[in-house]
């Protein structure tokens, strides 16, 4: 028990002190018999009081230290570290909210603002009293990060990661590494199409001996906790031997007699592909992939291919890393039917449908045998929903779209484009493309939301009828031959690494972060980090700038080898367990498991996974769980000194 | 309900328009305008009805001639989308449009097309001088002739019969009713309007422009009447002989600094220029030029053994009377007063 305890009664500014009667606070807290010292200060985060306060308990031999001042999340680590600097203990330090929690919220009543703080703080000086000094806890890391998809985000943060000297196993459930990078042509505002940036870096990863790439490979299940992550994968062959070279001429003989045709994913359904397939020539990795899915085992490819090996079999692998970086990316939005025409008009298709028809015709713009030369794009279908349920902006799609128009505009003769828009959001350099588009004579129409475009069919090609609200609300007729509409991004359809590994899922259904602004690529569950469009909708710049952000806070946390963890942690006395399971159940980290103990079952507590969230404690029907900082006997003594 | 009509762009391209797509609504042309009320709104809403090719409404509309052309709102434009000059380029169009002859659109459209016709009057005028044998009291008694007979033609087959036209267009075909009275008493703004231009003035930083207009005008619509009725070239009357100099002085010194803007390019005004406006303001200034030099070829008495000089004159005044004044830039004078006087009567308040 403490009983040379100093109290700080901050007056920040006046903010405390023009409703608080600091001076009678002072004495008030005088007459506790555990307080040796007791002082107001005008500022106590200011250096000379820091200064102060670490003689004071240098000289008088201070056991604990009470500030009554702001909300700890201001300045809780200010006075940890003057006790630090002082040599004690800094888990002995209590901060007393006396301003959000006091002065700030009954600035009416003075005089009630200063009897409450007297609560507060004795309640803090008898926390303190009980107070007991903690360690930090180190656990072993191992230098190693799992990178969950391989599209830009994972393929560049490998990389990095591996270049500051972790091992890096780089996980794709696909057969071939690009992700929705791949699918794109000509890339905007630097003009480079997505299948060089990602060959350029697959070259890397391939001479870089820090990353194992694993292809048509899933994460099936974890265990373990940061610093010891046991993650299991599922490998799926390609039925291909790994030494087969690829013979274009006789690629093409096989494609020929597969007999299987099923919608190609790649091409956004525009097209069929076969069972074996590469989804372009320069793909990779080089070898083509047979689909496990649909594949029926005719064996018509085996007898002109003797490479094709159906003897491969499922496999898989038991992974140990240190940390984890999810970049699963997104998924296109995919319009109900009936949605601006979709499905229900004729030439109505998705902005990535357009963009993957735009490479599929060379020399004219032909759909459904048609030659296109009037296209219409409507935006924001998918995003900006006041009545559905994506009220986000996908940010990349008013310049793709724009960008796209320029492109066709570019390639094929004689086109006209028409942007039905809700405001257009090309921010920063992206700018100078609507600009662009704008002057080639690209219309812009603006709708809102309770004007939307209606969209028929006029015999020839979709019609468009909009109120344009920048000729006085005049209807504006609009015959297209195609229209696109430029759908967002969504999450991924495919969930189960995050239920795998309980990444915390936020509102608009992306991956959450802990703080957007100040700790924009990690999550609450310690080790696992996120990038990239799987954390909300970003463009080819945005997803590589927090993959690097992430391959830079994945290798501070795990290269030292060894990760210092908070000491508040939920403890169980083994004497008391009765395993009744109810803790089990309830932690939201599965930090809690069964052990065997002295002849008995009981609950034990995974301390590289617990929070310290304190969920546990009050379920446990023996009330045999303390939190670390927050026992019993400290709370207790809390509220005796408020009541 | 109405048809868009991106094409329109490229047809308004050929009158003269300038990067007016890159519009992107700001509304800053209208916010700064002078002239733009909030009952008249322009040039912004002109740029949309442009963007979106709704002839129709462009057509039916007399805002474009409500506009003097300051050139502040080009000068403002934040992309540079020149909304001055697309107001210039539907003067223009609309010219073309209202000219039952389809000559205008002809010779705003194509240069080579305006060309040809300034060489074959040309021709014309020389193969007359043959066909006379460069007699000069014949030639001149022709040349007054045809002063009187072109600008009773002008008038009546052409200019008379383009404004009715522009009368069906935007007030009989918008089914506006307008009180048979205001027809008249509206007439007195027409005249005020045609003579004096005084709308202008209401454009920022217009007065010195504007009073250099008004003495252009005043200046040819005299002298007009000094050769035609006065006879300048035939009497001897000193009174006349001498306001005769001065009105084709006034003439040709005032074109000059219009004709120099256009080359510095100094003013927002004077950045663009089709193959029309250089057209107006050499003619105006040659007509006056030599109009001076003729009279003073007379007084000299070298016009006898000089006749060339007055082929010159007469050959620039028969394209100005048969080209310029119909087709031309001449014709926005009526198109604009008529405009004023149009949407008055539009404004006067039906009786119930």
């Amino acid at each position: 028990m403490k009983n040379k305890i100093g109290v700080y009664i901050c007056q920040c500014g006046s903010n405390i002190s023009d409703y608080v009667d600091v001076e009678k606070v002072k004495e008030a807290v005088m007459a506790e018999d555990v307080v040796l010292l007791s002082k107001t200060t005008m500022f106590a985060c200011a250096d000379s009081t820091q200064k102060e306060m670490a003689s004071d308990i240098k000289e008088q031999n201070l056991d604990g230290l009470v500030v009554a001042s702001c909300s700890p999340k201001l300045h809780l680590y200010t006075f940890r570290n003057v006790a630090i600097r002082a040599g004690l203990n800094p888990y002995n330090y209590v901060q007393v909210n006396i301003r959000e929690q006091c002065s700030w919220a009954h600035s009416d009543k003075p005089k009630d603002a200063t009897e409450k703080a007297i609560k507060l703080v004795l309640a803090g000086i008898h926390r303190a009293k009980h107070s007991v000094a903690l360690k930090k806890q180190k656990i072993s890391s191992e230098n190693t990060v799992i990178v969950v998809g391989a599209g830009i985000a994972g393929m560049r943060s490998s990389i990095e990661l591996a270049n500051m000297g972790s091992q890096v196993y780089l996980i794709e459930r696909e057969h071939f590494v690009g992700g929705r990078t791949s699918q794109w042509n000509e890339l905007f505002t630097t003009g480079e199409t997505g299948r060089d940036v990602i060959s350029e870096l697959y070259k890397q990863i391939k001479s870089n001996s820090n990353i194992t790439l694993f292809t048509g490979a899933e994460v099936v299940s974890k265990s373990g906790s940061v610093g010891n992550f046991e993650i299991q994968v599922k490998i799926t062959p390609r039925y291909i031997k790994p030494d087969c070279e690829l013979d274009m001429e006789k690629f093409e003989k096989v494609l020929e007699v597969c007999p299987i045709e099923v919608e190609d994913d790649f091409n956004f359904g525009l097209n069929k592909r076969k069972a074996i397939y590469k989804n372009y020539p320069s793909e990779f990795p080089e070898i083509p992939a047979i689909d496990d899915k649909t594949c029926t085992r005719c064996g018509e490819c085996v007898k002109l291919c003797p490479e094709i090996d159906f003897e491969q079999k499922v496999e898989t692998l038991n992974l140990i890393a240190g940390a984890i970086l999810l970049t699963t990316g997104f998924d296109p939005y995919e319009p109900k039917e009936g949605e601006f025409g979709y499905k229900t008009v004729d030439s109505v298709i998705t902005l990535q449908q357009m963009k993957r028809l735009i490479e599929l015709n060379n020399k004219e713009l032909i759909y459904n045998g048609k030659k296109i030369s009037k296209i219409g794009y409507i935006y924001c279908v998918g995003s900006r929903q006041s009545d559905g349920e994506n009220k986000y902006c996908s940010r990349y799609c008013c310049t793709s779209a724009i960008h796209t128009g320029i492109i066709t505009k570019e390639k094929y003769k004689n086109i006209q484009n028409f942007h039905f828009n809700r405001g257009i959001r090309t921010y920063g350099k992206q700018e100078l493309l609507y600009h662009e588009a704008s002057e080639s004579g690209d219309v812009f129409l603006q709708f809102f939301d309770d004007t939307t475009p209606s969209i028929t069919m006029n015999g020839k090609g979709p019609k468009v009828i909009i109120e344009d609200f920048l000729t006085k609300g005049k209807e504006i007729e609009v015959d297209l031959d195609l229209l696109v509409l430029v759908t967002g991004m969504v999450p991924r359809k495919e969930r189960r690494i995050s239920d795998i590994l309980k990444v915390p899922i936020g509102r608009d259904k992306f991956y959450n972060e802990i703080h957007p602004k100040l700790r924009p690529v990690e999550t609450v569950i310690d080790g696992v980090h996120i990038a990239g469009a799987c954390q909300s909708p970003k463009n080819i710049t945005e997803s590589v700038k927090s993959a690097l952000a992430a391959a830079a806070k994945a290798n501070s946390l795990i290269s030292k080898g060894e990760i210092e963890l908070e000491p508040t942690l939920a403890i169980i006395d083994k004497s008391k367990c009765k395993s009744s399971g109810d803790c089990i159940k309830i932690c939201p980290y599965d930090a809690i498991r069964t052990v065997e103990h002295d002849g008995k079952t009981v609950s034990e507590v995974n301390n590289s996974s617990c929070k310290g969230c304190g969920m546990c404690i009050p379920v446990c029907p023996e009330n045999a769980i303390q939190l670390i900082g927050y026992t019993d006997i400290e709370i207790e003594s809390m509220i005796e000194a408020l009541i | 309900m109405a048809n868009i009509n991106p094409d329109f762009a490229i047809e308004l391209k050929k009158y003269g328009s300038v990067n007016f797509n890159a519009c992107y609504n700001c509304g800053t042309c209208t916010a700064v305008c002078s002239l733009s009320t909030e009952e008249d709104s322009f040039p912004r809403e002109m740029v949309r009805y442009s963007v979106l090719g709704l002839e129709d409404e462009i057509q039916a509309s007399l805002k474009p001639w409500l506009c003097y052309y300051c050139g502040e709102c080009s000068e403002s434009c934040p992309r540079t989308a020149n909304p001055g000059e697309l107001m210039m380029a539907l003067r223009r169009y609309l010219t073309a449009k209202y000219d039952w002859t389809g000559l205008s659109g002809l010779l705003y459209k194509s240069l080579p097309m305006s060309i040809i016709a300034f060489i074959v009057t040309a021709i014309a005028v020389i193969y007359y001088s043959f066909y006379e044998s460069f007699n000069v009291e014949k030639i001149m008694h022709f040349g007054h002739l045809f002063e009187m007979i072109s600008i009773a033609a002008v008038f009546s087959i052409i200019l008379v019969p383009n404004i009715i036209r522009m009368w069906w267009m935007t007030v009989l075909k918008q089914k506006a009713k307008v009180p048979f009275t205001a027809y008249f008493k509206s007439i007195w703004d027409l005249i005020v309007h045609m003579f004096t231009q005084k709308r202008a003035r209401d454009c920022d930083d217009n007065e010195f422009r504007w009073l250099e207009h008004l003495v252009l005008v005043i200046g040819y619509l005299s002298l007009l009447f000094t050769t035609v009725v006065l006879d300048w070239f035939g009497t001897d009357n000193l009174f006349i002989i001498i306001l005769g100099y001065i009105e084709s002085a006034i003439v040709f010194i005032v074109t000059v600094d219009f004709v120099s803007s256009r080359i510095k390019q100094k003013k927002e005004i004077a950045k663009f220029s089709q193959p029309s406006d250089w057209f107006f303001v050499i003619w105006l200034f040659l007509l006056g030029f030599t109009a001076f030099v003729v009279r003073v070829f007379i007084d000299l008495n070298l016009i006898e053994t000089n006749l060339w000089m007055y082929l010159i004159h007469l050959t620039v005044l028969v394209q100005w009377a048969l080209l310029i004044v119909p087709f031309g830039k001449w014709t926005h004078f009526l198109y604009r007063s008529f405009a004023m006087y149009f949407d008055k009567l539009l404004k006067e308040p039906v009786k119930a």
